[in-house]
């Protein structure tokens, strides 16, 4: 939640303007460019290799925390985020976020699902490059947005079961909010099967109160990470800490106050699993 | 049981067959694990913020289940699979 991490002043430091515009001009192109002589097709197949898999995995981990000079805007280097709750999100959006604000169709749910769906949120200095590229500019929709409209758009999406997360493009520079839905989400295909960490859990971890939660199953078909299953013999919902990013969308379907947000280091095992 | 193959015939679908993947997306849609990718070819675009020249690949094949909708869903035959092992019962069955 530091405000110079979202500033003009750090975009213009880091010459953002040049390095999001290559970027985005590439973006559905990186996981099929070569890096060091390989691609990330069939990357989960690479990576079980016995030494070969160890070099890649731990030079892709490299290459998505980058913070060094000479950074490369194809290959998406310093790219990564972390899931966060509706509320911090909205709390970005109403203070934090540098104008110009927009909404745009995003680039995985087309690219891997083919589909348009205007719910990236994106500000600073790449909600001025995105609209320079007119296929995720949305159709028939307002996508210029003020705070206010940025945060109800927001809830909107989380309430339909998107989670939001939020995004370095390059490290430490933060310029995107997305509402995004796993498997076709490129942070959460590469985190959630190959184990990379491109989108880090979130601060919280959601808990289920036995004594409130009636059993409706409402909350499981929310979860978008597994991780929450109904059992029969006791009629509740119970959760897997391990599998849960703290997204808290589940709470949207709870209409009796059994799905609560609590912070992740009050669950000792849990403290540190980002 | 060796992995799981996908082959894509780009002389059916892509620039230069009868198909524009940007128009048909029905591998896309239709694979629930989404081992598909739509994107600009590598060469150079006339246009490079305006990429008319789009191809599928099939670039995550570890987490194919073989299911064969994208075969039977391909309305220009340009899908194979051969089906293999997947990552997920590399790592749990293996």
């Amino acid at each position: 939640m530091n405000a110079r991490n979202y500033s003009y002043e750090l975009a213009d430091e880091y010459n953002m303007k040049e390095y999001l515009e290559e970027q985005w001009k590439n973006m559905e192109t990186l996981f099929i460019r070569k890096i060091m002589g390989f691609s990330s097709i069939g990357l989960g197949y690479k990576m079980q290799m016995p030494l070969i898999g160890r070099f890649l995995r731990s030079n892709a981990e490299k290459m998505i925390h980058s913070e060094k000079p000479g950074r490369n805007p194809v290959r998406a280097d310093g790219h990564f985020g972390q899931v966060i709750p509706l509320e911090d999100a909205q709390h970005i959006l109403g203070n934090l976020a540098a104008e110009p604000i927009i909404k745009n169709y995003c680039v995985c749910r087309w690219m891997q699902r083919g589909v348009k769906d205007a719910v990236c949120i994106n500000f600073g200095c790449l909600s001025q490059i995105i609209p320079k590229l007119t296929r995720y500019i949305p159709v028939d929709e307002k996508w210029q947005l003020d705070r206010e409209e940025a945060i109800a758009a927001l809830e909107t999406q989380n309430k339909k079961g998107y989670v939001a997360s939020v995004w370095f493009q390059p490290v430490p520079y933060i310029n995107a909010i997305c509402s995004c839905e796993s498997p076709e989400c490129g942070g959460l295909r590469l985190r959630n099967d190959f184990g990379l960490r491109t989108v880090l859990k979130g601060e919280y971890l959601m808990t289920v109160n036995r004594d409130n939660c009636q059993g409706c199953k409402a909350c499981v078909r929310m979860c978008q990470f597994g991780a929450l299953r109904y059992l029969p013999s006791i009629n509740k919902v119970i959760i897997n800490h391990d599998k849960c990013f703290g997204c808290g969308v589940c709470r949207h379907a709870c209409k009796n106050d059994a799905l609560q947000l609590v912070p992740r280091e009050s669950v000792p095992g849990q403290a540190r699993n980002f | 049981m060796g992995k799981t193959k996908i082959k894509i015939d780009y002389k059916k679908c892509g620039p230069d067959g009868k198909m524009d993947p940007r128009e048909c997306r029905k591998c896309l849609n239709v694979c629930d694990p989404a081992v598909f990718l739509m994107h600009p070819t590598l060469e150079e675009h006339p246009d490079p913020y305006n990429p008319e020249k789009w191809v599928v690949t099939p670039v995550w094949p570890d987490v194919c289940t073989s299911c064969g909708k994208c075969v039977s869903s391909c309305p220009v035959e340009a899908i194979k699979v051969s089906p293999g092992e997947s990552l997920y019962k590399m790592r749990m069955h293996g």
